[in-house]
């Protein structure tokens, strides 16, 4: 009995290691590829980690599998040490997909691109498969980039505003400059955005897409100082929204040198809708002024004909 | 001296082992007395070979991975050819010889089979797949290469629409594009290239004789080999496809290391095979099909029910899409995902070698 005690123990030991293999792998850590393809330089986890490990299964690249990333962190500690040398699958993604950005001029928005990025990371093209959406994929991890590295902009100036090396902007030109700022990403890929564009409106693409949209105006209204609680916050984001897709349409199809046309619709349509906000506070104003004439007029009238007495 | 209980148990249990083996050929029945001998002389490993096997049972979370733990053992050396267990032995050899009887009319009962929908799983393959121009591919228990002509297909079909495309964006080069185009010396279109590998020189001989018959003379190339031991060097293969031929493997982790193996950085393998269906209704309707309908087929059209039969009772055997996705995953693939086609009848496993 001593002896299958024994060999029940050995039993459980080499399942859970082969449970933490297995969450190690779907902990998704992968060596670089210059590094050796042997499991050496990994030290056996102690009992400890393959308890907390031996319960884990943690998230997949593609969201396969749902089950709960919390013994994660304490990989992600623990090989922390390590961390250096490994990357996730998604981090190995992100990194095909900005270098497939280069090829985009070339190949246009397409699994082309990120196949030819594929080989110069080292990786045969067939690694494009990790890419269900293809050049959904791509896109979207462009117009992801830029509004990070707008939010990060916008940050900064805040930043400065706050201590108080900068002045703070009136709301108009702060909206132009935020628009500008983030329109000018696009000049480096303007002649094939169009392409871009018509992916980001396919059917699969548009939640993703509008996501990306809404966030980023809120971001730029946030900044903006908007804190409001009513109706306004509604129509100051579909406001932005406007503008910038108008804008972004007139980009496409603008010649003139540094995209000046662009710049001055933009900051014509910035002044339409300061203009409208204005106009709206005048008319409410106006209309309020109005009712109490009227009824200023209808309480003397009613004291002329001598129906207001009381008797 | 008498026997103790656990060995008559053995016995027993072998014997009605041997009862349902005489109902099959005489050669077979043969393997069965050897494996007859072979367990009672080997009874007391094989005692504690099922003791073990139970408390890995009791410890395990989940009966698959005890059953994944008993197929992993090396002491008792059998496996599952079909509902019956052979050794392991002679599983390959068995299998062989299935597919040896088979292989001059494996594309008609294919068909016959699948009522002509396995054209469409392969085609899924390939589109899943989406292969550039250029890559090379290894078809592994390709038989009568279906996959690696769809393959050629498609990439020179890629390549031909990526040339289009690129005529239509340049409809008015400049001189310095038309000078660039003499001097450069493009060596011509990227040449894809897919080897066939196979156990069995009959699906081999049969698959040589329909690319004759197609026309295709380029790129294309037949080799012997185990899945298991493939003759190929290391990071050799952009893509790695075995479309069902996994089932037939005695030993499929092996067979996985080796796609590892030889396949390049980035490279990705895929599997299509036969999988469990989720639909309850569908398992019903599939299961009467499969075991009432095939080997009557395989009989009419092929004059081998045999065969057919161990093919609808080696789909059964094999491991669902979840399990299956693990041992790739414990393999060393990453990324790896599964879609399910035909209500899960067939199921395409990938997964990249990063």
């Amino acid at each position: 009995s001593f002896a299958l005690l024994h060999v029940a123990v050995q039993g459980t030991v080499s399942l859970q290691c082969s449970n933490v293999r297995r969450g190690f792998h779907r902990a998704a850590l992968l060596r670089l590829a210059s590094d050796s393809k042997s499991d050496t330089s990994v030290p056996p986890p102690s009992y400890h980690e393959v308890h907390t490990a031996g319960e884990s299964s943690s998230s997949s690249a593609q969201g396969e599998s749902s089950e709960d990333a919390q013994p994660n962190t304490s990989f992600q500690d623990q090989s922390g040490e390590h961390g250096e040398d490994y990357e996730t699958e998604e981090q190995l993604q992100a990194r095909i997909l900005t270098a497939a950005l280069e090829f985009v001029p070339q190949h246009g928005w397409t699994v082309e691109a990120i196949a030819a990025a594929a080989e110069t990371l080292g990786l045969s093209s067939a690694s494009t498969g990790m890419f269900n959406n293809g050049a959904g994929d791509l896109v979207l991890h462009f117009v992801a980039q830029c509004n990070a590295q707008l939010a990060e902009t916008l940050a900064e100036q805040n930043n400065q505003v706050q201590l108080g090396q900068a002045e703070a902007k009136k709301t108009a030109e702060f909206l132009k400059d935020a628009v500008e700022t983030r329109l000018r990403m696009l000049i480096p890929y303007i002649d094939t955005w169009p392409q871009a564009m018509s992916i980001l409106l396919l059917p699969h693409n548009i939640p993703d897409s509008l996501k990306h949209l809404s966030t980023m105006v809120d971001d730029i209204w946030y900044y903006a100082g908007d804190r409001s609680t009513d109706v306004n916050w509604y129509t100051r984001r579909a406001a932005l929204t406007g503008i910038y897709n108008t804008t972004e349409l007139v980009m496409v199809q603008d010649s003139s040198p540094d995209f000046e046309e662009t710049w001055a619709f933009l900051d014509n349509r910035i002044k339409d809708v300061v203009n409208m906000a204005n106009t709206a506070k005048q008319v409410q104003a106006t209309g309020e002024a109005v009712v109490q004439g009227l009824m200023g007029a209808a309480i003397t009238l009613k004291n002329l004909t001598g129906m207001n007495q009381r008797r | 001296m008498k026997d103790p209980p656990e060995l008559q148990l053995v016995a027993l249990r072998v014997y009605d082992a041997s009862a349902y083996v005489t109902k099959l050929e005489r050669n077979m029945a043969a393997s069965a007395r050897t494996l007859v001998f072979r367990a009672l002389s080997d009874s007391t490993r094989n005692i504690h070979h099922v003791s073990r096997c139970r408390i890995k049972h009791l410890c395990c979370r989940a009966g698959i991975t005890g059953c994944r733990g008993y197929s992993d053992s090396t002491e008792g050396k059998s496996t599952h050819f079909g509902f019956q267990t052979v050794p392991e032995e002679e599983k390959a050899e068995k299998v062989y010889k299935v597919f040896e009887n088979v292989a001059k009319k494996y594309d008609v009962m294919n068909d016959a089979m699948s009522l002509g929908i396995h054209r469409l799983w392969k085609d899924t393959l390939l589109h899943t797949m989406n292969p550039q121009p250029g890559l090379r591919l290894l078809d592994t228990a390709g038989g009568t290469g279906d996959i690696s002509f769809r393959f050629l297909e498609y990439t020179r079909s890629m390549y031909d629409r990526q040339q289009r495309l690129r005529a239509k964006s340049h409809q008015t080069p400049s001189w310095q594009d038309i000078a660039d185009h003499y001097v450069s010396d493009k060596a011509g279109p990227p040449q894809s290239r897919a080897v066939v590998c196979d156990i069995n020189k009959e699906m081999l001989k049969v698959g040589k004789q329909r690319a004759e018959k197609a026309g295709i003379t380029t790129g294309l190339s037949w080799v012997v080999g185990d899945a298991e031991e493939l003759p190929f060097d290391d990071d050799q293969f952009d893509i790695y496809t075995i479309a069902f031929g996994i089932r037939n493997v005695t030993h499929i982790e092996q067979a996985l290391q080796e796609a590892l193996r030889v396949l390049k950085p980035g490279g990705r393998f895929m599997c299509l095979e036969f999988s469990k269906v989720t639909n309850p209704l569908l398992t019903r309707l599939y299961d009467a099909y499969s075991f009432q309908m095939i080997p009557v087929v395989g009989e009419v059209i092929a004059g081998d029910w045999k065969s057919y039969q161990y093919l609808v009772e080696s789909i059964r055997k094999f491991p669902d899409q979840e399990t299956f996705k693990e041992m790739i995953e414990d393999a060393g693939f990453f990324c790896v995902q599964y879609f399910n086609l035909t209500g899960g009848i067939v199921a395409i496993h990938s997964g990249f070698k990063l």
